[in-house]
């Protein structure tokens, strides 16, 4: 609701003008930066590491390459290999990695030399459970925006012991809509905690864009992830940052994360699940 | 607390012990209102003087004076700016009533011949770091799209710095926009915007003056840190019926007001209705064209002069943002309501008892039927009664003393699913109540003829009521456990002492040096991250985990008039601590948030400055030329690593110059330019590729700054021809705003590239453009 309610003041106030600029911005020093995911079904997860440039760099990302990447669940330690050694920054599991719910997993990362005065990370995460979907409906609704968006509806018991937080993907055909964080939906369950989730819109998806719009006869899949709060407050951060509407968010500060030792990202855990539905006339 | 009462005895003594009250021969006192001869309004700081002992006195607020003066023939000049000055011989030889009604100048020429009055205000009283304007004065400014707007013409003044263009969050000396006092007929104004700042709640047909404190801060008022705005709302013509007017591209006014019983019975009306909705129509974000967004408020006043000695006064103000469209409904605004009754209990005793209401509140719903749709509302509310008494003991001395109460019922919002589908429940934060008190005294004593002191003290108490919920938080701020007190339980109570300091030394009728010290203290604070805030922003009290904030001031002025008070000059220096201040972490949480405590850092901050000012008031160009050089820090411990950090506010230059200049008596023109260095922000410094979005890492707080501000805005203003008799008037006002179209920063987003995902970019966004706008105001008698 507190989203829904910005949105409305966005939408009521953002008449205003934009205009490219120029600007100095000094020069900050080298972090490393770690992104990736584990699951709890079979599957190669991939881990990247990167490196922070500065703000105007406008070149592709430098990637660190040749490192050392494992991750335990307090038992056994998983070995993660640099898809192309070398070149691609990106390690990954075996296909038949999976995690299991309840476990916390934590990543070990040594570097062939130090990043930020360190070169040894370490990041833990708890695999959260997620609730059964029982279905979903896609709605279209002409009136909402100028083109009108597809609300994708939740159907599931929430349960109401705790705190939970949840993170929603859209595939259409297989192919996933939400395929940068920006476009990833993420909420608590504040609003609806312990409730049957009766058709709330968990998705909305802007008819405006062609390249996620919805036509009949798609199959649309969506992936409900229990997450933990960190990672919930993450993602709300990355999604907010470098977005500085003086009044909306509070002075931009850095994303939170949970690497050790100064660096940068995240390294999430989390079980889904999922449903789909073909999109009827 | 303990010292209160002794230190008001001895404020007693000093006053009867330093003063001749029983002087050669038999004293009097010879009191009054003094009014508007035309439509009976009482006028605020009209000078009394007696010729023969070269004394005088000013009328407060309300209009009222009062001299004590020994047995005698004297002459007595009654003067206000804009209004032709009456003498008057008395022959004093027992205590007088003596009800003076100035007639208006012609009204063209309002204001503009300033010609033998005694204009030595800015000399010659004690007070500092204040500044008056009338109404007429601030409708000469050019104004954006033609919306005449009391909050921001006083951000034209010395030492106001405005917080973000287009708003009416303002600055005072350094302060947060949360520590000014903003009342309107004695109740508190909690959110004075209507569309974001874009305009403020004041009609300026229905409000007759304007007074800022910058410090100085006399103890009547008490409850912020850094500045009181006084608004006082016009009482109505007592003589006969008006019809005042205006319709101007995005709203239209009305005010009728007069006479129920002739001379005693008065009203005001004033209604203004925004159509700033068809702008959305035009707006290029095709988004916005279903929206309805508008505002209207309304503001009444009856005024009834039961005999000399009681008069009574019942004014309100309603008003309400509305905005809509096929998704959500949302509106807030405020309501305030004010009964004063003014009693005269002697000649020199006066007092008004006042009881005050006021409420804010806000409304957000989307429609039933759907398993989402949800309202939610916030609202705070405020009981009060003041009583407040003036002593005029004799010309040397005026005593001023009372009391107030302030029940504050905070209920910071509830949100809920709606309609028989919803998946939704409901969230709330519990509601909270507080009382808020205060007692003062001050004494404004004259010293031979050179110097005047000023010296008063308030004592403020703050009590929460149960029921309430406290939680206990550990050092990193998690609540790990929580008392809970009972309804109508005072769980907590502060208490402090305010001193009020002045000091002024005449050096001649030109000249005066001043000093002031003050000490305030603030209970209720608003939990806004952003420079701007929102209508969802709420105000939150002192708490066992939130001490008051508290504040010391210290100025010094230098004050100078030229030729023959045409010319007023000042220049003040300040310095100003400020503990207990309120800041935020980061990524907080403030809406909705049971645990707002918990998300609040508090540190201290502090700013220091010189302000100058050059007013004008010849007889065809009148204005002004402000300038303030300022710094504001932070300090506190989790932001910023600890390290101070300049305040948003932060503006070391701000440059005003106001002009308007009487062409002819149809024809005027008025101008003004802005300057002020660009605000502190903070950008980053570095990026990070995270889930395929380049996100910034960010430099130290507010380590950067936008560019420079300015903007000339001009207008233009033609009047009816000037006939004896003629009872409609009317004039239209062409204005310009940011003349030269200079795309001042209002934001700067850093955003990475569609095309290209490796490039980032900077964008900016500003609000105007140069804005053209045209006003038709009508007078009706």
């Amino acid at each position: 609701m507190k989203k829904i309610a910005l949105y409305i003041l966005l939408m009521a106030f953002i008449s205003a003008c934009t205009e490219k600029v120029n600007i100095t911005l000094k020069q900050n020093y080298t972090r490393l930066v770690v992104d990736g995911s584990i699951g709890n079904s079979s599957s190669r997860y991939q881990i990247t590491l990167t490196k922070t440039a500065d703000y105007f760099y406008n070149q592709p990302i430098p990637r660190v390459n040749n490192a050392q990447v494992s991750i335990s669940d307090g038992n056994a330690f998983f070995q993660l290999n640099e898809t192309k050694p070398g070149i691609s920054g990106i390690y990954e599991t075996d296909s038949s990695f999976h995690g299991v719910t309840g476990k916390i997993y934590t990543l070990h990362i040594t570097l062939p030399e130090a990043i930020g005065g360190s070169s040894e990370y370490i990041a833990s995460c708890k695999m959260m459970d997620v609730p059964k979907l029982d279905s979903i409906h896609v709605l279209f609704h002409p009136d909402y925006g100028k083109d009108g968006m597809w609300e994708i509806k939740v159907y599931a018991q929430e349960p109401g012991d705790e705190v939970n937080y949840y993170m929603f993907h859209v595939y259409r055909n297989d192919t996933l809509l939400t395929d940068s964080i920006s476009k990833v939906v993420v909420t608590d369950d504040k609003y609806f905690n312990g409730n049957y989730i009766n058709g709330l819109g968990a998705v909305y998806i802007n008819n405006s864009h062609y390249w996620e719009t919805l036509h009949e006869g798609d199959l649309i899949t969506l992936q409900m992830s229990g997450i933990t709060k960190e990672y919930y407050d993450f993602i709300t951060q990355v999604q907010e940052a470098g977005f500085n509407i003086p009044f909306f968010v509070g002075p931009p500060a850095n994303v939170v994360g949970n690497i050790s030792s100064g660096g940068i990202g995240f390294f999430a855990a989390y079980s889904s699940s999922f449903s789909s539905i073909r999109i009827k006339q | 607390m303990k010292y209160f009462i002794p230190v008001l005895l001895a404020m007693f003594i000093l006053l009867t012990g330093f003063t001749p009250v029983n002087g050669p021969g038999k004293r009097h006192t010879i009191s009054g209102k003094v009014r508007d001869k035309f439509n009976g309004e009482a006028l605020i700081g009209a000078t009394v003087y007696v010729n023969e002992l070269k004394t005088g006195t000013a009328t407060d607020v309300y209009g009222n004076y009062s001299l004590t003066l020994p047995s005698g023939d004297y002459t007595l000049f009654f003067s206000f700016i804009g209004f032709v000055s009456e003498e008057q011989k008395i022959s004093l030889l027992e205590n007088k009533t003596l009800n003076i009604e100035l007639a208006p100048k012609q009204e063209t020429l309002k204001e503009i011949e300033v010609t033998s009055e005694r204009n030595d205000r800015n000399v010659t009283r004690a007070e500092m770091s204040t500044f008056r304007m009338d109404i007429k004065t601030i409708e000469k400014i050019p104004a954006l799209m033609g919306e005449v707007d009391v909050l921001k013409a006083i951000q034209l003044l010395p030492g106001v710095q405005t917080v973000s263009e287009g708003t009416n969050g303002f600055s005072v000396r350094g302060g947060a926009p949360d520590q000014n006092l903003i009342l309107l007929d004695d109740a508190t104004v909690y959110n004075a915007s209507h569309l974001m700042g874009l305009f403020s709640v004041f009609n300026n047909d229905a409000v007759r003056d304007v007074k800022l404190f910058k410090g100085d801060i006399p103890p009547v008022y008490g409850g912020r840190l850094s500045s009181v705005l006084d608004i006082h709302m016009n009482e109505g013509n007592s003589k006969g019926y008006e019809v005042t007017g205006g319709i101007g591209l995005i709203s239209s006014r009305l005010t009728v007001e007069g006479p129920i019983k002739k001379d005693k019975i008065s009203f005001i009306v004033s209604g203004r209705r925004t159509y700033a909705d068809l702008f959305l129509g035009m707006a290029k974000n095709a988004d916005l064209h279903h929206n309805q967004l508008y505002f209207y408020d309304f503001n009444a006043k009856l005024n009834y002069r039961i005999d000399d000695n009681n008069s009574l006064f019942l004014s309100g103000y309603f008003g309400r943002d509305v905005f809509k469209n096929n998704f959500a409904r949302m509106n807030w605004g405020n309501q305030t309501s004010t009964l004063r009754w003014n009693h005269l209990f002697t000649k020199r005793l006066f007092a008004n008892f006042i009881a005050l209401y006021s409420n804010y509140q806000y409304f957000i719903g989307t429609p039933e039927g759907e398993s989402s749709s949800f309202d939610w509302t916030s609202n705070l509310r405020d009981l009060g009664m003041k009583g407040d008494f003036s002593y005029y003991i004799n010309t040397g001395n005026t005593f001023r003393f009372g009391a107030s109460v302030i029940y504050h019922m905070i209920y910071p919002g509830k949100a809920r699913g709606t309609g028989a589908e919803t998946s939704l429940n409901e969230v709330s934060v519990p509601e909270n109540n507080s009382v808020e008190s205060g007692i003062y005294a001050s004494n404004e004593q004259k010293v031979g003829s050179h110097w005047i002191l000023k010296y008063g003290l308030r004592l403020s108490i703050f009590q929460n009521i149960g029921p309430g919920t406290v939680y206990h938080y550990n050092s990193a701020y998690i609540a790990q456990d929580s008392s809970v007190y009972r309804t109508g339980i005072i769980y907590n109570t502060y208490a402090g002492l305010e001193p009020r300091l002045g000091l002024l030394y005449a050096i001649n009728d030109e000249n005066s040096i001043k000093a002031s010290y003050s000490r305030t203290l603030q209970f209720l604070q608003l939990a806004q991250n952003s420079t701007i805030g929102t209508p969802l922003d709420v105000w939150f009290p002192a708490s066992p985990n939130i001490k008051p904030q508290n504040a010391n001031q210290f100025a010094i002025g230098y004050f100078r008039n030229f030729r023959n008070n045409k010319i007023e000059t000042s220049a003040e220096g300040f310095y100003k601590i400020m503990n207990h201040v309120v800041d935020f972490k980061d990524h907080a949480d403030l809406i909705l948030n049971p645990k707002l405590d918990g998300e609040l850092r508090i540190g201290k901050a502090w700013s220091y400055g010189a302000e100058f000012l050059i007013r004008l008031n010849e007889k065809k160009l009148n204005g002004w030329i402000s300038y303030t050089w300022s710094r504001t820090f932070r300090k506190i411990a989790e932001i910023n690593n600890g390290n101070p950090y300049p305040a948003p506010y932060d503006k070391p230059h701000n440059l005003a110059v106001v002009a308007n200049y009487l062409i002819s008596k149809r024809f005027s023109v008025s101008a003004n330019w802005v300057y002020a260095t660009g605000s502190a922000v903070t950008f980053p410094t570095g990026r990070a590729l995270i889930g395929g979005k380049i996100i910034p890492i960010y430099s130290d707080r507010n380590a950067y700054r936008f560019p420079d501000y300015h903007r000339l805005d001009l207008s233009v203003a033609f009047n009816s021809k000037e006939k004896p008799g003629r009872r409609f008037r009317w004039d239209l006002d062409l204005s310009v705003y940011n003349v030269y179209n200079r795309h001042n920063t209002w934001a700067i987003n850093f955003l990475q590239d569609e095309q290209d995902p490796d490039k980032t970019y900077a964008e900016k966004i500003y609000l105007f453009g140069i804005v053209p706008s045209v006003t038709f105001n009508f007078h009706f008698q």
